[in-house]
């Protein structure tokens, strides 16, 4: 059992809770000091990250099975990181990553939950996350003409994702991309039809085999077109293919970038210039595979030393969420003329959760909303009109969540925005 | 009624004390408590005494009710309220026991009056916190243990400081002491080892010291105490600040404290400013009186070991700023009354007679806890309430002590009347009678009721009453400590 | 053990179904979630999640009925584990709310999943600070909630048991009593009387952890914050900085020659009155609030500070409230180091490293990291909060245990310096030997009992006190003897108020003849 190799990790824990509230020296107030939706929630301790490293160490004793009243708490989980970064501003442990694992585990077992199955059976069989889709995968791309990077020569590949690709409110999402895109002067091709998904879900959810069965696919792809950069629109792909991939010695020496960092780029380069003004008061929403989870993955190799306490040789250095990407999108939106910023209480390395990760939008979508609920209501506190964000899992989840619960609040893409000012 | 020879076998004859003029004395005080008479008044010596008494009086069911001070007293808990009672009388338990300069506290029997105390401390250089000229034969424990509130409320970190650890004998005959100074360890090895009884709470999970606090004797006989004391000031500068409105006095007394600034710190109204100070009456009364604005803060600036001057100097800074926004201007006087005389009275006993007795022979106290925003309201709803029974206004004396670091407030009103006046005193009878349910509603909380007072108190509150009930029988099975009293 | 079927049924009822289970996927991880080394305790029979002092009451009358038992917590961080089979959980996660914030009064009322952090960052809105629990701003704000509530604030800020005012008790029969003037006119400022205060039954030096019904109300002292409404934290985790060190704030590192001369300046600081806040960590606790990377910078830094310190030393704060405030403890400040042969340890005091320790020792959120960043079960004791010179001997004994099992290999050297602190300017003290048990130790908890076992002999027989660390039958009945049989009052109280034995309390007393 793989979930094995975390088990000191388990045991670090303290059960301080620490993982269950945004990071202490942030606190501003009473309200929106959680941090993990899914203890906010369901409440009980098993919920929260503490509790989950419990539930991986009583399955390494045998203390727990698999039943379905664990998988329903395994999989009530959007999987977006939070405790594991309020945990490790204190502690040096791995929190997301054996909960990943228990999930891997749990799926390599036998054991899965028949709406994630569908899911996964659907990107075996037309290569989507999103199952029922009724577009095809280069639909958007209809008219506009654009490279093929398996086919032309490009510097930069354009991954567009399955929500993107298959969600036809979202296609302006790439149409406004690659717009921008060849505004630059970009040298830009996209899979269209051809694009596969980058798996990063599948993993989530924990089909590890589906996921590297992705990954070698783009992978593969990617080298044999040449490009150097990979920029992609979707906050989850981008956790894939520059986190993911790099954590299974798969990623290459290719640039993985979000569409913000390099929108950010090209307008710190003067080839894209924002000059249009764009009166709006935002709110933005830091999506947090782009944010912490985001950071660049640590490759350690070096042994474990347990002497009076548990140390490492060479010191290991832990992902704390520090170095996600935070700033790219904040500088795109400020270089809109007339746009103003308004933060929320929950942002950063600490933002909640738009709902729609981990699976729970496909296996619980009452919770989904619920988080993305909670979100919008912090939102409406800061007075402004629209929600930013920069992933299409977050506009879809926000966006249903706004119609069927009538705020009044409006969700757009960064790129969307960027695009009105040029 | 026990055997007169059981109590001299216990005390010696000198102190079993049957004369009929001494126990007439003990059976009423200058409260409206019915009288009742004891059979003796025992005089104790020592912890041993006490022991044996308790235990005596446990197989004889007597009523055990224990007294500290001399006279007067004033809110009946020391009247029997039944019969058959001994008088547990400590005042001659008069050993200062140690005075620690480093642990900035000091031991005493409970006979030990404030001026006796202040004195030892001051010899080390140490003060206690007192309450505002207490009278001179006051018992300094039995004020502790009664929360009498203290002048100095930046010293105030808790309703029952100054008060640290006792002795007691509870009603079980058992002896116990709170707090560090249960042990392990007799005094002595405790103060060999470093320690001076300074943790009143505990040991471990119960802070007897609190139960017993408040109890007016029903739990067990104090036979020793500890305070904490603070340091001599080098340097002091009084001031008071006058002012017609209520409102701007209470907004600089929040922030002086808040800011933890003043030492000796209270509000009067100008009745009782010129019945501290005037040594005759009416005329000087009068004239004192005539000069005041109705209300008088007080506070007092303090320097210590380092650079006395500039800490005074930045308090008197601070103060400014406080004041100019409270709308008000501290002074060295208050029309002829001096800070400085102010602060020479505040920090002593009352000189003879006590200063609530001079204006007419006797005074009735009203007295309770309140927040900041209660303070106001039940002084506003007094003053219509003297009105009802004619009580004249300008001769309502209001005390309003900043307790708790400025938490709480403790707000008296002293009714002065002429106890050889029927009319008067059935008028203040009255306004009693009418005053506590008023009071309440303006958010008075009668947290150390007397008397008829308690039983109003304590009725309102059946759950207190009951778990009060479970901690009396634990230390108190059979009810001979000061039955009758609170809800016992 | 299985939970009788209309017991069950009727705490759901009670509670609604969702907010009681008894799923052992549930139950499990309250069963000491704190694994490596120790023995897994039995599960809770079931947790439940009130969300009400009437659903507390309820949940506590069953139990009382069907002779089934209970342990309440709040964040629950120690001492809140199951001991034995028919006892259920009172989560108290959903009582979260703030009641009441009195400015003028300076006083909170909160209920028991308000955590510091949150009522402190309210309070600072209005000027006002609150003692944090010296466990960190992630515990609960409720000053009944902790076992002590002791804080760094202490020195200017006391702790619980002196700051508690007006309380709301669930008593463990089910009785709902309303300590002060919260039951005679439903305000909170006060929990004295009428006549005895009914404080001193529910706490004394140490909290009932659990034993004596449950706390779902409390309010407490507040005090001044000079400070501004939010401090001026930027950066990402864990990589904090303020951006400016707010005026009229200073920290600094003293180390001294020796202890006789540590103890010397704290009294003296203490009687000055000019410290917010005065902690007497040692340079593995500072070295460890620093770091951020992980356990090897810390022993790096922690290696860098111990060239530096003479001996031991302590952490002093001041938040004053006006510039000649500032300037007048300032002066002081240097006056008593001076006389006291002080050293500063200047890499603290660095403008780069000052405002960042400024603001976690406000915060509190430095324990979690000084108490056990890595892998290394958690052992020491903790004494009492009595006079500083004597709790400051105490620990020096006890640390001398502390250094004997480091030398035998059975703890992780983190160094044996004391941790002390001085509440009330002075007036009172406490301190704690803080030690990790070697992973290398055959037998991890027999450490731990041995520290303990030391150090109570060390306290019986040299008149130390009664610790705080002292709870449980066999503790209680060691010490009793030796301080006034206290035991037997503390059992009397437990028998008394609890008498179906229902509120859990192997970390409390029971009430066995």
């Amino acid at each position: 059992m793989s979930l094995e190799k975390y088990r000191l990790d388990m045991e670090t824990c303290r059960r301080c809770s620490a993982c269950k509230f945004i990071p202490f020296e942030k606190v501003t107030g009473y309200d929106h000091v959680y941090v993990c939706p899914s203890i906010t929630r369901y409440e009980f301790h098993s919920y929260c990250g503490g509790g989950r490293m419990v539930m991986g160490t009583a399955l390494l004793e045998k203390r727990l099975t698999y039943t379905d009243k664990l998988l329903e708490i395994i999989y009530n989980c959007q999987m977006c990181g939070a405790c594991d970064t309020s945990c490790k501003y204190s502690m040096d442990m791995e929190v997301i990553e054996p909960i990943n694992e228990i999930r891997i585990d749990c799926v390599e077992s036998g054991h899965t939950l028949p709406a994630l199955d569908r899911v996964v059976n659907s990107l075996r069989r037309q290569g989507t996350m999103v199952p029922g889709a009724r577009a095809r995968k280069g639909d958007w791309a209809e008219g506009l003409h654009l490279k093929n990077f398996k086919k032309d020569k490009v510097d930069v590949v354009y991954h567009v994702g399955c929500q993107t690709s298959y969600n036809r409110d979202m296609w302006k999402l790439a149409q406004t991309t690659a717009g921008l895109l060849q505004k630059a002067g970009v040298n830009f091709g996209i899979g269209g039809a051809d694009e596969l998904c980058c798996g990063g879900r599948a993993y989530q959810m924990g089909y590890k085999t589906d996921f590297l069965k992705q990954a070698e696919a783009n992978v593969a792809a990617i080298r044999e077109s040449g490009a150097r950069t990979l920029v992609t629109g979707c906050a989850e792909c981008y956790f894939a293919f520059k986190v993911l991939y790099d954590k299974h010695n798969l990623k290459g020496d290719v640039e993985v970038l979000h569409t913000s960092e390099y929108f950010a780029r090209l307008i710190k380069e003067g080839r894209l210039v924002p000059s249009k003004k764009v009166e709006m008061e935002v709110t933005y929403e830091d999506a947090y595979h782009l944010g912490r989870l985001g950071e660049p993955y640590i490759h350690w190799h070096g042994k474990e030393i347990i002497t009076s306490i548990r140390t490492f040789d060479p010191p290991k250095e832990y992902r704390r969420g520090t170095n996600g990407v935070y700033e790219p999108p904040r500088d795109v939106l400020k270089n809109i003329p007339g746009l103003k910023l308004v933060e929320m209480d929950r942002i950063k390395e600490y933002a909640w959760c738009c709902g729609a990760g981990g699976g729970v939008i496909e296996s619980n979508p009452a919770f989904a909303e619920w988080t993305a609920l909670e979100r919008i209501k912090e939102a409406e506190t800061t007075g402004t009109k629209a929600i930013v964000t920069a992933c299409p899992w977050c506009i879809s989840n926000f966006a249903e969540t706004i119609s069927r619960n009538g705020s009044k609040l409006k969700v757009y893409d960064i790129v969307e925005l960027l695009a009105q000012a040029i | 009624m026990v055997e007169r020879e059981k109590l001299e076998e216990i005390v010696g004859a000198d102190n079993v004390v049957e004369d009929q003029a001494v126990l007439d004395s003990f059976a009423k005080d200058m409260s409206f408590v019915s009288p009742v008479k004891p059979d003796y008044v025992v005089k104790l010596r020592s912890t041993e005494d006490a022991q044996k008494l308790v235990r005596l009086a446990r197989e004889t069911r007597t009523p055990l009710v224990p007294v500290s001070s001399g006279p007067p007293h004033f809110r009946g808990d020391t009247v029997p309220s039944e019969g058959g009672a001994i008088m547990v009388d400590l005042s001659g338990m008069k050993k200062i026991i140690r005075v620690d300069r480093v642990n900035r506290t000091v031991m005493f029997e409970p006979g030990v009056t404030f001026g006796e105390l202040i004195s030892a401390a001051k010899a080390e250089k140490l003060r206690l916190n007192i309450p505002l000229m207490p009278r001179q034969t006051k018992s300094v424990t039995a004020s502790m243990l009664e929360r009498e509130p203290v002048v100095m409320p930046t010293y105030h970190w808790d309703i029952a400081d100054p008060l640290q650890c006792v002795e007691i004998i509870f009603g079980t005959g058992d002896m116990f002491r709170t707090g560090a100074a249960a042990g392990p360890g007799s005094l002595e090895e405790q103060w060999a080892a470093g320690g001076g009884q300074v943790e009143a709470a505990g040991p471990s999970s119960a802070s007897w010291y609190r139960v017993i606090g408040g109890s007016q004797g029903t739990m067990g006989i104090v036979t020793w105490s500890s305070a904490r004391c603070e340091i001599l000031p080098r340097l002091e500068e009084p001031y008071v600040v006058a002012s017609p409105a209520l409102d701007r006095i209470m907004e600089m007394v929040h922030w002086l404290i808040r800011l933890r600034i003043p030492n000796e710190c209270f509000v009067v109204n100008k009745v009782n400013l010129a019945a501290m100070m005037a040594t005759s009456f009416p005329d000087e009364y009068q004239e004192i009186k005539n000069n005041l604005s109705p209300w008088i803060l007080f506070y007092n600036l303090a320097g210590y070991e380092y650079y006395p001057e500039q800490r005074v100097k930045v308090h008197e800074e601070d103060v400014k700023g406080i004041a100019q926004r409270a709308g008000v201007e501290p002074r060295r006087a208050a029309g002829k009354v001096s800070a400085f005389d102010l602060l020479r009275v505040s920090q002593s006993p009352s000189p003879e007679p006590y200063w609530k007795l001079r204006m007419k022979g006797a005074c009735q106290e009203i007295f309770f806890i309140a927040n900041f925003q209660g303070v106001a309201r039940s002084i506003d709803a007094m003053y219509e309430m003297l009105a009802q029974v004619d009580y004249p206004a300008t001769d309502l004396g209001v005390y309003i002590q900043p307790i708790v670091q400025g938490v709480n407030y403790h707000v008296e009103f002293d009714l002065f009347y002429d106890p050889a006046s029927p009319w008067e005193t059935a008028r203040i009878r009255e306004l009693l009678n009418r005053s506590v349910d008023r009071l309440v509603k303006c958010g008075a909380f009668f947290s150390r009721p007397y008397g008829e007072l308690a039983r109003q108190i304590l009725n309102r509150d059946e759950s207190t009453v009951h778990a009060l009930r479970k901690v009396k029988g634990i230390l108190d099975p059979d009810n001979i400590m000061n039955p009758g009293k609170l809800c016992f | 053990m299985t939970l009788n079927r209309d017991f069950y049924k009727a705490l759901e009822d009670a509670l609604g179904p969702e907010y009681v289970s008894a799923d052992p996927e549930i139950t499990e991880t309250y069963a000491n979630p704190v694994r490596h080394g120790l023995p897994v305790p039995p599960r809770f029979e079931a947790i439940t999640l009130p969300d009400s002092t009437e659903e507390v009451q309820a949940i506590v009358r069953l139990c009382n009925k069907y002779k089934v038992q209970y342990k309440a917590s709040s964040t629950g961080w120690l001492y809140s584990d199951p001991a034995g089979p028919n006892c259920i959980k009172i989560d108290l996660r959903r009582m979260n709310r703030i009641i009441e914030i009195n400015e003028k009064s300076m006083y909170a009322v909160v209920e028991p999943y308000v955590v510091g952090g949150q009522l402190q960052a309210e309070c600072m809105k209005r000027g006002l600070n609150c003692n944090l629990t010296g466990a960190g701003a992630n515990c609960s704000a409720l000053p009944m909630a902790a076992h002590v509530n002791l804080g760094h604030l202490s020195q200017s800020g006391s702790y619980g048991e002196r700051n508690l005012l007006a309380l709301e008790w669930v008593t463990p029969d089910g009785e709902i009593v309303r300590l002060g003037s919260l039951g005679s006119l439903n305000e909170w400022f006060c929990g004295d009387g009428p006549g005895p205060s009914l404080r001193g039954i529910v706490r004394g030096n140490t909290t009932p952890l659990g034993g004596l019904g449950v706390y779902t109300k409390a309010a407490q002292k507040l005090f001044h914050w000079p400070g501004p409404t939010t401090f001026p934290m930027e950066g990402v985790s864990p990589k904090y900085k303020p951006a400016y060190i707010p005026p009229n704030f200073l920290m600094r590192y003293f180390s001294f020659k020796d202890l006789d001369a540590m103890v010397d300046a704290v009294l003296k600081i203490g009687e000055a009155e000019i410290a917010t806040e005065l902690m007497c960590f040692n340079a593995a606790m500072m070295a460890a609030n620093l770091a951020t990377k992980n356990v090897e910078e810390e022993r790096e830094i922690y290696n860098r500070f111990s060239k530096e310190v003479q001996g031991p030393g302590f952490m002093v704060l001041i938040a004053a409230n006006s510039a000649g405030d500032f300037e007048y403890k300032k002066r002081v400040l240097e006056t008593i180091i001076d006389e006291t042969g002080g050293k500063p340890l200047k890499e603290v005091e660095d403008p780069e490293n000052q405002g960042g320790y400024i603001w976690r020792y406000f915060r509190e959120v430095g324990s979690i990291k000084e108490t056990g960043r890595v892998l290394g079960p958690q052992a020491g004791m903790v004494g009492g909060g009595d006079c500083f010179p004597l709790m400051t001997n105490f620990i020096k004994e006890c640390s001398k245990v502390k250094e004997r099992l480091i030398k035998e290999g059975l703890l992780f050297d983190d160094g044996t310096a004391p941790f002390l602190q001085s509440i009330e300017h002075g007036h009172m003290g406490h301190g704690e030997v803080l030690a990790r048990v070697s992973l290398q130790a055959k037998d991890q908890m027999a450490v731990a009992r041995e520290i303990n076992r030391q150090s109570n002999e060390i306290s019986i027989k040299k008149h130390f006190g009664v610790p705080q660390h002292v709870w449980g039958d066999s503790l209680h009945d060691m010490y009793g003897p030796n301080a006034t049989n206290y035991h037997r009052w503390l059992r009397k109280i437990k028998k008394t108020f609890d008498p179906n034995g229902a509120s859990e309390s192997s970390t409390y007393i029971t009430a066995k003849e």
